[in-house]
C-alpha cells in the first residue's frame, strides 16, 4: 500500500521536474562542461581551440598581474556584501517591525530597481557621477568643490555601483527571514531580563540568521563575478576578475586561459561559501 | 469541598495581615475607542493563587500584558511589590510570564533557554548551572537540557516555558493559559502539579484561563471577568455557591434560570411567578432583597434538582433528552407550565432513571435556589 503511494509520488515528481533537468542539463551543466574541457586545451594562434591536457592554463594564474585582480575581485564582492549587510539589515528591520500597513509597499519599493535594466542604471551612474554630471555641479553649488572632481572610474565608484546594485538582493531574504519572526519571542526575552539590545542581539539576530547568510551569498556571488559595473564606472582602474574573463573570451580570444579562470573562480567561491556556511551557519540554524 | 472553605480567604480577615503582590487601581485600557479593559480594581496577595478567568476577548491577556509591562494601562496605577510600575520597561519588572504560545526560543536548547534570565542577571556561572538543573528537575525535564525545542512535545515546552521563568525567583509570575494547547488528561496533570509546584515555592501566581473548572480547581481566589469588568471576586466555593449575577452563575458551572416577577416577599423568602406561569420558591441568601412585583431571576444548580414528589418546589414534567456522563447522567426535562430544566442524578449501583418520554415530577428546596441580580 504504501510503496504504491510513494512510487506515484515519484512518478508525479519526476515529470514536474523532467523540464527543469533538461533545462539545466542543456543551458547550464554541458555549457559547464564545455568550459572545464576547454581550461586544459590549448588555444590557437587564430583563436581555436584544441583540446587536451594543459595545465598551463592554471599555472598562468599565478602570475602576480592577475593573482592581485582575483584577490581584488574577491575583496571587493566582500566590502560590498558587507555594506550591504549594514544597510540592509537596519532597512529589513525597519519595514518588518515598523512597517505596519506601509509594509508591502515599501518591499514593492526595494525591488523597484528591477525594473529597468542593470545595463541602464549603470549607464545613469556614468551621467550622475560624470565631470558634468549632477553630483559634481551639486558639490560645486554648495560650493564643497571648485572644479568637477573625478567622482567616476574610481574603486569607491565601483563598490558604489555595486552596493546599489545588490542591496535588493540582501534585504529580501533578510526580509523574508525576520517576517517569519515570532514577535512573541522579542516579549519573552524583554520579560527575562533582556534589554533591546540584547533582545536583538540573542533572540531577534541569531533566528535571522538563514537571511543573514541567504542574503550575503546572493550579493557575494555575483559580485565576485561582475564585469559590467567596473567596466562601466571603474574603467581601466579597477579591473575585476570578470572583466578579465570577458577579455579573454571577447578580445584575447584565450579561451582556454578564460575558462580556466572561470572555473577557478567558481571553485573559490563555492569553497568560501562553504567555509562561510560553516562558520556562522550549521549549529545555529539546526533547530529553527 | 469542605478543604476548599479552609482554603479560600475571605477579605478583610487575614488578608489585611498578608503584603500585597500586585495592586491594580481604576486600569482602563483602550485601543482607539474600543474599551478592552473597564476600571480594574484588584489587590493580588502575596503567595496567592489568583486566577482571571472569562470567556474569550473579556480582557484577561491585555491585563496581564499591562502587569508585565508590554501594554501601558490608559488611566490607572499599577504597583508590584509595593512600587509603582508606570513606565518602568517589562526587563525591569519583577515578575515573569509564561505565554500563551509558550514563546520559547527556538534557536536555544532547554538548558539556555532555562538559563537565559539568569544570564542577563548576571548570575555567576556556576549558581547557573546549579539553578538551572534545580528548575528542570522540578518541572521534571531533567535529562532533556541539551535538547532543541522542535524536539519536544508540547506538555514539555510547556514546562520549559514555565522552568525558564521560575529560575528566576520572580515576586509574581504570570501565566497566560499555559495549558491550553494540551490534551484533557495532560492538563488535569499539569494542573496538579503547577498548584503543587505554587505552594512549594511560593510565589504569586497570576493564572489567566477561560476555563472554570481550571480556575475552580487551582486558585485561592478568582476574578470572573467580561467585556473588560470584574462580574465577581471570590474563592471557588463561594463564587461556586453565591454567584453574583447570572453571568457568573452561567459562566460558573451549569445552572438553570426562571425568570420572572416576584410574587410574594416573605423575609428571606421569595415566590417567583416565572414567566412560563409556574411558581418558583426561593430563599435569598445576598444583600438585596426583591420587592413584590419587581423583576428578577432564580437560579438552581442541576445537581440540586432530583426526581421526587416532596420539596418546597415540585414539577411535573416530561423527559425529553438522556446524555450519560459517566459518573452522573443529565436529563432534560420539559416543565409542564412551560421551560426546560436540567437535572443531574449520580449513577449509583443500581438506580434505574426513567426514560425518555417518561411522565415524572421533579422537586428542589427554595435554599438551594438563588435569587440573581441582572
Ligand atoms: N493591540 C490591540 N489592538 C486592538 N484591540 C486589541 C489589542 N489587543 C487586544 N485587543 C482587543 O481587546 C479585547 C481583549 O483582548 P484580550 O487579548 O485581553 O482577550 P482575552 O481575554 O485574553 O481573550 P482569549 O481568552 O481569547 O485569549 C479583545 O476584544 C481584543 O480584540
Ligand atoms: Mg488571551
Amino acid at each position: 500500500m504504501r510503496e504504491r503511494v510513494a512510487k506515484g509520488w515519484s512518478a508525479g515528481l519526476a515529470a514536474l521536474l523532467a523540464p527543469v533537468t533538461l533545462w539545466l542539463g542543456a543551458f547550464f551543466l554541458i555549457p559547464l562542461l564545455f568550459i572545464v574541457a576547454f581550461s586544459f586545451g590549448t588555444s590557437e594562434v587564430y583563436g581555436g581551440i584544441t583540446l587536451g591536457f594543459n595545465p598551463g592554463n592554471y599555472l598562468k594564474v599565478f602570475d602576480p598581474l592577475y593573482l592581485k585582480i582575483i584577490v581584488r575581485s574577491l575583496g571587493i564582492a566582500a566590502l560590498t556584501t558587507l555594506i550591504c549587510f549594514l544597510l540592509g539589515y537596519p532597512l529589513a528591520y525597519f519595514i518588518v517591525f515598523k512597517g505596519r500597513r506601509w509594509r508591502n509597499a515599501l518591499v514593492l519599493l526595494v525591488m523597484v530597481p528591477f525594473w529597468t535594466s542593470l545595463l541602464i542604471r549603470a549607464y545613469a551612474w556614468v551621467v550622475i557621477l560624470g565631470g558634468n554630471g549632477i553630483a559634481n555641479k551639486t558639490l560645486q553649488f554648495l560650493g564643497i568643490t571648485d572644479g568637477p572632481v573625478n567622482l567616476i572610474f574610481t574603486p569607491e565608484a565601483v563598490l558604489m555601483g555595486m552596493t546599489y546594485s545588490y542591496l535588493p538582493f540582501m534585504v529580501l531574504p533578510l526580509y523574508a527571514a525576520l517576517e517569519k519572526f515570532d514577535v512573541r519571542l522579542k516579549e519573552a526575552g524583554k520579560d527575562l531580563g533582556a534589554s533591546r539590545w540584547q533582545t536583538f542581539l540573542r533572540v531577534t539576530f541569531p533566528l535571522s540568521l538563514p537571511g543573514v547568510i541567504a542574503g550575503s551569498i546572493l550579493v557575494f556571488i555575483p559580485s565576485a563575478g561582475e564585469f559590467v559595473i567596473p567596466d562601466l564606472l571603474g574603467g581601466s582602474q579597477t579591473v575585476m576578475t570578470g572583466n578579465l574573463i570577458q577579455n579573454q573570451f571577447l578580445q584575447s580570444r584565450d579561451w582556454a586561459f578564460g575558462s580556466a579562470l572561470s572555473v577557478l573562480l567558481a571553485v573559490l567561491l563555492l569553497g568560501a561559501i562553504m567555509f562561510y556556511i560553516r562558520r556562522v551557519g550549521t549549529d545555529k540554524l539546526e533547530g529553527v | 469541598m469542605e478543604d476548599r472553605q479552609t482554603r479560600e480567604r475571605p477579605p478583610g480577615t487575614r488578608d489585611a495581615e498578608r503584603g500585597v503582590a500586585v495592586r491594580l487601581a481604576g486600569i482602563t485600557k483602550r485601543f482607539g475607542e474600543f474599551v478592552a479593559v473597564d476600571d480594574l480594581n484588584l489587590d493580588i496577595y502575596e503567595g496567592e493563587f489568583f486566577s482571571l478567568l472569562g470567556p474569550s476577548g473579556c480582557g484577561k491577556t491585555t491585563t496581564l500584558r499591562m502587569i508585565a509591562g508590554f501594554e501601558e494601562p490608559t488611566e490607572g496605577e499599577i504597583s508590584v511589590a509595593g512600587e509603582e510600575v508606570q513606565g518602568v520597561p517589562p526587563y525591569r519588572r519583577p515578575v515573569n510570564t509564561v505565554f500563551q504560545s509558550y514563546a520559547i526560543f527556538p534557536h536555544l536548547n532547554v538548558f539556555d533557554n532555562v538559563a537565559f534570565g539568569l544570564r542577563r542577571a548576571k548570575v555567576p556561572r556556576d549558581e547557573v548551572a546549579s539553578r538551572v538543573t534545580d528548575a528542570c528537575e522540578m518541572v521534571q525535564l531533567a535529562g532533556f537540557e541539551k535538547r532543541k525545542p522542535g524536539m519536544l512535545s508540547g506538555g514539555q515546552q510547556q514546562r520549559v516555558a514555565l522552568a525558564r521563568a521560575l529560575v528566576n525567583r520572580p515576586k509574581v509570575l504570570l501565566l497566560d493559559e499555559p495549558l491550553g494547547a494540551l490534551d484533557l488528561k495532560l492538563r488535569k496533570e499539569m494542573q496538579l502539579e503547577l498548584k503543587s509546584l505554587q505552594e512549594e515555592v511560593g510565589i504569586t501566581f497570576v493564572y489567566v484561563t477561560h476555563d472554570q473548572e481550571e480556575a475552580l480547581t487551582m486558585s485561592d481566589r478568582i476574578a470572573v471577568m467580561n467585556e473588560g469588568k470584574v462580574q465577581q471576586l471570590a474563592g471557588p466555593t463561594t463564587l461556586y455557591e453565591t454567584p453574583a449575577n447570572r453571568f457568573v452563575a452561567g459562566f460558573i458551572g451549569q445552572t438553570n434560570v426562571f425568570s420572572g416577577t416576584v410574587e410574594a416577599a416573605d423575609g428571606d423568602r421569595v415566590t417567583l411567578r416565572t414567566r412560563e406561569g409556574s411558581r418558583v420558591e426561593a430563599v435569598v441568601r445576598g444583600e438585596t432583597v426583591p420587592k413584590e412585583s419587581e423583576e428578577t431571576h432564580v437560579a438552581v444548580r442541576p445537581e440540586k434538582v432530583r426526581f421526587g414528589e416532596s420539596g418546597d418546589n415540585v414539577c411535573a414534567a416530561e423527559v425529553k433528552q438522556i446524555v450519560y456522563l459517566g459518573a452522573s447522567t443529565q436529563y432534560i426535562v420539559r416543565l409542564e407550565g412551560g421551560g426546560k430544566l436540567v437535572l443531574y442524578q449520580q449513577n449509583a449501583f443500581d438506580a434505574t432513571g426513567p426514560s425518555e418520554g417518561d411522565g415524572v415530577s421533579v422537586a428542589w428546596d427554595a435554599q438551594n435556589c438563588l435569587v440573581l441580580e441582572d
